[in-house]
């Protein structure tokens, strides 16, 4: 089979647990968490690439793939259904000679390296799937390559006081990096990565096999990769980026994530004037009801919704119903949730296909400089009438 | 399925006006985020029907584009799959003035199917339907043609294609064309089904007689002078006849009835599909007031309305207020501004501080892309 050259190909690291999201991806990987109403986390670093003009993607996935390709399927509603290139899905696979699961991010790409070399790429773009942001990869990869540099590294601006949480990129004036801190106790600068590498293809493949001869290694990008390649005195330059990022591995920055959605002129606005669409697998839904009895305010609903009660500063996602004298205020709903009459939920997350039966309470409120206490009612689970989820219990 | 599908794209046009003036009956946008011919072809693949082709006699440019491959109905087939049949891509027969005319162009088409049953679709009536149990009837009954009908449409006042008469057998007694029948007579839905081999015959012989309605020149004749047999099959869920603008207007506001929603929406495995957006969610806005209306997504809803239809992408401005109205995609609608009993097509642009008013039977119709 023929494989056309690309240019750069871009290796998504989907295989994340997501543990600290506990119950909502018991069975499902991180980035197949519903978000936005709509969205699934995956669905913004793949409309990144597509909008960036990236149109070959490979997705390594370990972790509950089953959900997770189903909902990529062939690529289509991201334009991905190329003959060249496109989306695969790249799942760890036994070998004649030995076969693992992948140890970790570094491994996860060397044993991709023939999917890789198909394309003859002249860099690589590794991007995790657990970030909602809006970002033109392609800018990056040009700043990359006026650089002249082996490995390009996003980064963010973050407050001082926090930057001992961060992976630190401490820089020269001329953007290029002379030392990698991991959650440094004293930073020197306020240049987190933000887990996104840009990598000439033919440094990165000697790197990764380097690596994974190493039987001291974690097999890890941040770990081992990118030391090994600064200790050598490889051209490393970090990459700002400007604009709205958030890693929404917790519970907290989850639900802090939607509620960024949210406002007349929203601290990340995902309309398509502001730096791109974001596509994502559409449900068949026919448009949302919202009855007389409803009342909705400053908040986000998705299609194929009926809404009689009451939703304030919530995300509703699609095909969701609220029965009359319900109140959803301050929560993320996901998909196919049922919400009975006089039923309360405040900050919290319900997962998707729900259940939440007539008079149940799930959270509570909080004043405006507490700490909110996020409840949480993981997938398909049902809540009993009259049952009581308490701030901050997960379910 | 033993069974392919023609679709009529264009045949009640001229009784809806400004609506279609530059689409086809097909393409006319329906309940927020449709449009007509989403029906059909739905019905189709959802009934295994794999092979369906479309006829088209003029404005078909924007049904070729809300159709493309037909990757959303599983339509983008090696085998079988979507085809237009558009008039200039057939050898004769540019304009012609029915559908037997129309079919005639698309001889070519029926001859290399394979399929033993055909079953023939208009644009005008929105059901959802199981195709396979109206051809497994038409089959079990003998009939050379079934005609799909629904009770309590003809009413004496209103004037149908064709209404028909039935035996407690299900089988046809009298037929009457262009007709204001009444309440003993069944509508027919616009929707038959006859073997290939009998339409390609009939067709050929009708047209070579310059005879070209279908429903009168074939259906109608067959019955009174050939001895046809033909069958009624009765539809028993919700049928919606968008025939003029007025039922147009009503049939969307139906859909503000949970039960009709339920039977147009929710049957299982008979999914209504239609072409993907990719639009945000709608936001609802701190003053705004929704009762009662359908709402697509891509909203951006500052204002206040009732017992609408809000398309995809409508903005509603703040403090505007709409009533009893149907907006459609990408309307804009300025502060203040106040619709009632109006008919807003794409694109349409409402300053601050308007008024505009229709009546129920009349409503107001703006055409696409118009500034107020």
């Amino acid at each position: 089979m023929n494989f056309q050259k690309k240019h750069c190909v871009a290796m998504l690291l989907a295989g994340g647990q997501g543990s600290r999201l506990m119950v909502l991806t018991e069975n499902t990987a991180k980035p197949a968490v519903p978000f936005g109403g709509k969205y699934r986390i995956i669905d913004f670093p793949l409309s990144n690439c597509v909008n960036s003009g990236i149109d070959t993607v490979g997705i390594l996935t370990q972790y509950q793939p089953l959900e997770l390709n189903e909902y990529i399927g062939n690529g289509q509603p991201w334009r991905l259904n190329r003959s060249h290139g496109g989306v695969q899905v790249l799942p760890p696979y036994a070998r004649s000679k030995k076969s693992e699961w992948y140890k970790g991010t570094a491994n996860a790409i060397y044993q991709n390296i023939p999917f890789i070399e198909r394309y003859d790429p002249d860099n690589v773009l590794i991007l995790s799937g657990d970030h909602i942001y809006k970002m033109d990869y392609a800018a990056m990869l040009k700043y990359h390559e006026q650089q002249e540099a082996d490995c390009t590294i996003a980064v963010r601006t973050v407050p001082i006081q926090e930057a001992s949480r961060f992976g630190i990129m401490n820089t020269n004036e001329d953007g290029s990096i002379y030392e990698f801190e991991e959650k440094p106790k004293k930073p020197k600068s306020t240049n987190a990565s933000m887990g996104i590498y840009i990598f000439k293809w033919s440094v990165l493949r000697e790197y990764l096999i380097a690596d994974e001869e190493d039987p001291s290694s974690e097999n890890d990008f941040g770990k081992n990769v990118i030391p090994a390649l600064l200790n050598s005195g490889h051209r490393m330059f970090a990459y700002k980026f400007q604009g709205y990022w958030k890693d929404v591995g917790t519970i907290s920055s989850l639900w802090e994530a939607n509620m960024d959605l949210l406002g007349t002129s929203p601290e990340f606005d995902l309309s398509m004037e502001k730096g791109g669409r974001i596509y994502a697998r559409n449900l068949a839904l026919p448009s949302s009801f919202i009855a007389k009895s409803s009342k909705n305010i400053n908040s986000l609903i998705a299609e194929g919704c009926g809404i009689y009660g009451t939703v304030i500063h919530s995300v509703i996602s699609a095909g969701c119903t609220v029965e009359e004298g319900a109140l959803v205020e301050d929560s993320v709903i996901m998909p196919n949730v049922f919400i009975e009459a006089g039923a309360i939920i405040r900050h919290a997350i319900i997962g998707e296909d729900c259940h939440i039966c007539r008079g149940a309470v799930i959270g509570g409120s909080f004043a405006p400089d507490e700490e909110k206490k996020i409840s949480v009612v993981g997938k398909a689970k049902t809540i009993a009438a009259n049952e009581t989820v308490k701030p901050g219990e997960i379910y | 399925m033993n069974t392919m599908g023609i679709i009529f794209a264009n045949i009640y046009d001229s009784s809806l006006g400004e609506l279609t003036n530059k689409r086809t009956m097909a393409s006319l946008p329906y309940g927020g985020r449709y449009r007509q011919i989403d029906f059909s072809l739905s019905n189709m693949t959802n009934s295994g029907i794999r092979h369906i082709g479309i006829i088209t006699k003029y404005n078909y440019q924007s049904l070729m584009n809300h159709i493309g491959s037909g990757q959303e109905w599983d339509l983008d087939l090696e085998e079988g799959g979507l085809e237009f049949l558009t008039p200039y891509a057939t050898d004769h027969n540019a304009s012609y003035r029915g559908k037997l005319e129309a079919l005639n162009s698309a001889m070519s088409f029926l001859k290399i199917a394979k399929e033993e049953y055909v079953v023939l679709v208009d644009s005008g009536v929105l059901c959802n339907i199981d195709f396979r149990e109206l051809v497994a009837n038409h089959i079990a009954s003998g009939a050379d043609v079934t005609v799909c009908v629904k009770e309590g449409i003809c009413n004496g006042v209103k004037q149908l294609d064709m209404a028909v008469q039935a035996d407690e057998n299900n089988r046809v007694t009298d037929i009457a064309v262009d007709y204001c029948a009444g309440e003993k007579y069944l509508a027919s839905m616009g929707i038959f089904v006859i073997s290939r081999k009998l339409l390609m015959e009939k067709v050929t012989e009708a047209v070579a007689h310059n005879r070209y309605r279908f429903e009168r020149d074939l259906v109608m004749y067959g019955f009174a002078e050939t001895g046809m047999k033909v069958n009624t099959y009765r539809f028993n869920g919700v049928a919606l006849f968008n025939e003029s603008t007025a039922e147009y207007f009503h049939n969307n506001f139906a859909l503000l009835d949970a039960k009709i929603r339920r039977d147009l929406f929710k049957k299982p495995n008979q999914t209504i599909y239609t072409k993907v957006r990719n639009e945000l969610p709608t936001y609802y806005g701190e003053e705004s007031e929704i009762d009662d209306c359908m709402v697509a997504d891509g909203c951006v809803l500052e204002g206040k309305a009732t017992h609408s239809i809000l398309f995809r992408g409508v903005k509603l401005g703040k403090a505007a207020s709409v009533k009893d109205s149907i907006l459609m995609s990408d309307v804009s609608i300025g502060e203040g501004a106040e619709l009632e009993y109006v008919i807003l097509d794409k694109d349409v642009s409402v300053g601050a501080g308007i008024k505009l008013r229709g009546t129920y039977e009349h409503p107001l119709v703006l055409k696409r892309g118009e500034s107020v």
